[in-house]
């Protein structure tokens, strides 16, 4: 998820943990197969904000390890 | 419970005991609570916090002559809960709940901007299988912005009812009313779609996808959240925002309340002295004059602070703005081992740690809210402003340093860093230790923006200052007579002569508060204190300023807070190490009885206060300690 420039696309992969975090993504619908958008990332390492269809959250990049993503553009 | 409802003679009188209970459930921020205060208006119980110890939200409907029971159930994600407010909502709607019942029927509101979102939530909730209505939220958002929304094909799919909302406008409420009048539930096993409730979440998200696909066109993101989120989180311009959003509010707090805030001080003091000249000197007096109007003087004085605050959080948070502040100053408080959203409440509790810890709730975090509150008390409230002022003012030169800076504000400057600092560092300390882990990462969304609605905003405050005045100024009100019946027994008569200041100190001297004084004397000793600090610091339990009219007692001069003479008495009577000491004792210790009163009750419990009152004491006795020493060395 750090890697990610900001602008770009990425669809979810595979969970490789599930723990109550991952299934809450889930929850939330960020199901394997989602395409989501890096929409921005504050400074120093920060907390991103991310788009999937109608949705946008934010997270710390640290705290999703587990959320294996594959790049598109 | 304030009831406007009044009958007319001619009606019959309607069943004053509501004769049916209604959740509301949906996901946060889907308008649950637009559509709440809408139908109950006025009529709501207070006492409604988030998190463990507390009781969701009701209050009444009345439709007709019927009377609904309504309860806003926190709102959820899952019906696997991940936070207290989400176990609480599951554990009514399941009929799990000690103390509250299983609702007879459940309004379903459904963000109509993110229809996938509702309807994931909406294919777990069917499994319980509770008579249903569904209302559909914001479907303006989806006109204005170009989409559709079709409720028919919608209420086919589910088969109960559905009705389009739009809150703030009031379009379909007179429908849900009637619904509500009329019990038009409906269960959801009726549903001739089958909804996937015991499905895998992906399969869930499939239907709910499909679904709102089929009954909605909805732009993806409207183009004002677009635009506005380009500024407001701008990596230059945000920050540049947020801090003018954060001085404004600061200087709303300090600027705006005071003019208020001292006509209240001076109304109390007016009606102080119509008791003082109305009836002869003596006890009844007394009490009147320095327990009651005192002690509730004492509390009304912090309601314009609290009616700020609570009229700004509650703007910025209804228009979507508190989220983008808790993502620009996230990585900040990460630091500390908190999250985004504790700097609201922090910076409430430079003005007073009440509105602070109250302002807390907007923390969905258990642990992150109750450490938050654990470390209000350390910043420094304008109550330790007077403390502050008169021994500075007394001890520190009036120097200016390089002709610039004055010495004077630099150390007012440092205290307040000093508290803030150590308050974050404490933070910390819990947040590795009794608060260690979150069973959830950090995880919030971006709400779309939307204009407050005036109604909303109004209701909250009504229900925020009515929770104030009767549940925190009743404790207040016990805690300060108690207060001051320990200075004002056992009686003593002062020498035939004495002027009423030197009345009162002999007074003082010889109550119960200054035998205690002198008697725990020998534990303030090592920090230099002597019986009459002392009585000063057992005194500020009532308020943290009232040390500074004990010790105008104790020192039996006529003062306020601007007057040379006691500064001059003190100056003479107190070392400079006794004045550090002193200082940075106020600097730490939690001597306050209303904010101890209001965090048992945000927490629910006296051991939180308990907790804080230990730990700030500790870090205070030990810091002075400290100072005192290094100051007599040095």
């Amino acid at each position: 998820m750090n890697d990610l420039p900001v602008g770009s696309t990425a669809r979810i992969v595979n969970y490789t943990q599930q723990d109550s975090f991952t299934e809450r993504l889930r929850e939330f619908g960020l199901i394997p197969g989602t395409v989501i958008r890096m929409l921005r990332k504050a400074p120093f390492n920060g907390p991103v904000e991310i788009q999937y269809r109608n949705s946008r959250i934010v997270l710390r990049p640290g705290e999703v390890a587990h959320l294996q993503l594959e790049r598109i553009a | 419970m304030l009831i406007l409802y009044m009958p007319s003679p001619a009606q019959s009188t309607p069943d004053p005991s509501p004769n049916l209970t209604v959740a509301l459930v949906g996901a946060p921020n889907c308008g649950k609570s637009t559509i709440f205060n809408a139908l109950t208006g006025l009529r709501q119980k207070v006492g409604n916090f988030p998190g463990v110890t507390v009781e969701p939200k009701s209050g009444d409907a009345h439709i007709d002559k019927t009377i609904t029971r309504l309860i806003d159930l926190p709102g959820l994600y899952s019906f696997t809960p991940k936070t207290p407010d989400e176990a609480l909502s599951v554990a009514v709607l399941s009929g799990d709940h000690e103390r509250l019942p299983r609702p007879d029927a459940v309004v379903f509101v459904m963000e109509g901007t993110n229809l996938e979102k509702s309807l994931f939530l909406y294919a777990q909730f069917a499994a319980l299988n509770l008579p249903t209505v569904v209302v559909v939220t914001m479907i303006d958002s989806i006109k204005a912005s170009g989409g559709v929304f079709d409720d028919i094909a919608m209420e086919q799919a589910l088969n109960v009812p559905v009705i389009g909302i739009v809150g703030h406008r009031g379009i379909g409420l007179e429908e849900l009313r009637e619904h509500l009048a009329l019990r038009g539930f409906t269960r959801p096993e009726a549903s001739q779609n089958h909804v996937p409730h015991d499905a895998a979440i992906e399969n869930q998200h499939e239907w709910a996808r499909n679904l709102a696909s089929d009954v909605a066109r909805v732009p993806e993101t409207d183009s004002l959240t677009l635009n506005l989120d380009a500024l407001f989180l701008h990596p230059v311009l945000g920050p540049l925002i947020f801090l003018a959003v954060m001085l404004l509010f600061f200087q709303s707090v300090f600027t705006w309340a005071t003019p208020v805030m001292d006509s209240i001080d001076a109304g109390f003091a007016w009606l102080q002295s119509i008791v003082d000249t109305a009836l002869p000197a003596g006890i009844v007096q007394d009490f009147l004059s320095r327990g009651v109007i005192a002690g509730v003087g004492a509390v009304i004085v912090f309601l314009p602070q609290i009616l700020i605050l609570t009229l700004f959080i509650t703007l910025l948070e209804d228009f979507g703005y508190l989220a983008r502040g808790a993502f620009l100053v996230d990585r900040m408080m990460g630091v500390f081992g908190l999250q985004g959203r504790s700097f609201i409440p922090l910076l409430s509790s430079f003005a007073c740690a009440i509105p602070g810890m109250m302002s807390a709730r907007i923390i969905s975090s258990e642990k992150d809210r109750l450490t938050t509150i654990l470390i209000a008390p350390l910043m420094t409230c304008s109550a330790r402003l007077p403390v502050y002022v008169l021994l500075i003012t007394a001890f520190v030169p009036a120097t200016l340093l390089g002709g610039v800076l004055s010495l004077q504000g630099l150390v007012l400057m440092g205290l307040y860093a000093l508290g803030a600092i150590s308050g974050l560092v404490v933070g910390k300390v819990f947040k590795s230790t009794i608060f260690q882990g979150s069973k959830l990462p950090f995880l919030m969304e971006l709400p779309p923006y939307r204009f407050p609605t005036w109604r909303s905003v109004f209701l909250t405050l009504f229900h925020r200052t009515k929770q104030f005045l009767t549940s925190a100024g009743t404790t207040i009100l016990v805690l300060s007579v108690i207060i001051w019946a320990l200075g004002a027994f056992p009686r003593t008569t002062a020498q035939a002569g004495a002027s009423a200041t030197e009345a009162a100190a002999v007074q003082l001297e010889h109550s119960v508060l200054g035998t205690l004084g002198k008697a725990i004397e020998p534990m303030f000793a090592p920090i230099g204190f002597d019986w009459k600090i002392t009585i000063g610091v057992l005194g500020s339990f009532a308020a943290r300023e009232v040390f500074v009219s004990v010790m105008g007692q104790v020192y039996s001069v006529d003062v306020s807070e601007s007057d040379e003479t006691l500064r001059t008495v003190l100056k003479s009577a107190i070392s400079l190490p006794t004045a550090l000491s002193i200082l940075v004792f106020y600097v730490y210790a939690l001597q306050c009885m209303s904010t101890l009163a209001v965090m048992k009750r945000e927490t629910g419990s006296w051991k939180y206060p308990a907790l804080a009152f230990a730990y700030t004491l500790v870090l205070a006795y030990s810091s002075s300690l400290l100072v005192f020493h290094l100051a007599r060395v040095w």
